[in-house]
């Protein structure tokens, strides 16, 4: 996808702003609709700000979050991809059409499988069938995804 | 079908334990405007749609929805574990830990329990978006007000992740409504329900 372009920020209409119907039906609600090809954070950063798009990134009081637990680690690296697949998700079910996000799709569905398998050596299964490289049903290995640990995603 | 990835979608990390705060943000677990009402409301309502792209959004939303759910439950569990009756009594947390100990139930900040009346499947294509953007609305105040209320930057910085996606989630349905009134015809959009009636 385009690259966040400092230079549009200024002018009328940009990647905050979206397209709107020149004329449309009465008694309606209109929301404009993202432009194509939006600019995008790296995965981390996305994560930790809790959307891909610097478009929609629209913080209470204008206070973000400086660090996102656990970046940098196998457990860090999966969420963040995880979620860069669920941000262009969305993204297509609503702009099925934009062939540069369904590439960029692709590219971080490879990468997701390979830190996958990083994470699953390390640390355990993540999903059921994920116990076929295993040798030992370690599903039941503590800590679970609620549970305080100072360890987790550092072992 | 679900298949359950031992993870989180963003990590719950809270080292001090704080009953008063769980004692609100329970409302996000099971409260009017919290995440089990919105995955519910997403996940019921994709029966009706009629088109694919949105039945695709209120399935990928209504997951999105119970990873939330999880997260939630997850910051109630962290910020109640190990807690001593003295923290008990002098937090308010007694008039809840009667009823479920450091449980997590779903229910309002109240204590009124989890209820389906705070949520609706209208089968009315336009009627059902719209309260899908109603209600990403409702989530975002409610973690606005728990932003105003906690000072904990543990909790804080999973409740800016969480508020942040209502935001990304209301644009999605947005879009997902002017898909569907450009379907209908331009002259009455009103004159059929393309959930029920043959176009």
């Amino acid at each position: 996808m385009a690259n966040l372009n400092k230079s549009a920020e200024g002018m009328d209409c940009n990647y905050k702003k979206g397209s709107l119907p020149g004329c449309a039906p009465l008694a309606a609600a209109y929301v404009p609709i993202q432009e194509e090809d939006p600019p995008t954070y790296g995965a981390n950063e996305a994560l930790m700000r809790g959307t891909l798009f610097p478009g929609l990134d629209l913080p209470f009081m204008n206070s973000v979050n400086k660090t996102v637990p656990y970046s940098g680690t196998p457990l860090g690296e999966i969420m963040a991809l995880g979620f860069v697949i669920k941000e262009l998700n969305l993204y297509l079910d609503t702009h099925p059409d934009d062939r540069e996000a369904f590439r960029m799709l692709g590219k971080i569905l490879d990468l997701n499988q390979a830190a996958r398998m990083k994470y699953v050596k390390k640390y355990g299964p993540l999903t059921l069938n994920d116990l076929e490289d295993c040798d030992t049903y370690s599903w039941l290995c503590d800590p679970w995804p609620w549970e305080y640990s100072e360890r987790r995603g550092t072992r | 079908m679900f298949v359950y990835e031992k993870k989180l979608q963003y990590p719950v990390k809270i080292k001090n334990t704080n009953p008063k705060l769980a004692k609100f943000i329970i409302s996000q677990y099971g409260g009017p405007d919290g995440e089990l009402g919105a995955s519910l409301r997403y996940l019921s309502q994709r029966y009706s749609m009629p088109y694919p792209e949105l039945k695709g959004l209120l399935t990928d939303i209504g997951v999105e929805e119970l990873n939330h759910l999880e997260m939630v439950g997850a910051i109630i569990h962290q910020l109640t574990r190990n807690l001593t009756m003295e923290q008990i009594k002098a937090s308010g947390f007694d008039t809840y830990f009667v009823d479920h100990t450091a449980g997590v139930y779903p229910q309002f900040a109240s204590g009124t329990p989890w209820t389906a009346a705070t949520m609706q499947v209208k089968g009315d294509t336009i009627t059902d978006l719209s309260e899908d953007m109603g209600a990403e609305q409702k989530a975002r105040a409610t973690y606005d007000n728990i932003l105003r209320m906690s000072d904990d930057p543990d909790v804080n910085n999973v409740i800016r992740f969480l508020r942040q996606r209502e935001v990304v989630h209301f644009q999605r349905f947005g879009e997902a409504l002017r898909f569907t009134q450009e379907k209908l015809d331009q002259k009455n959009i009103y004159a059929i329900n393309p959930s029920f009636d043959r176009q």
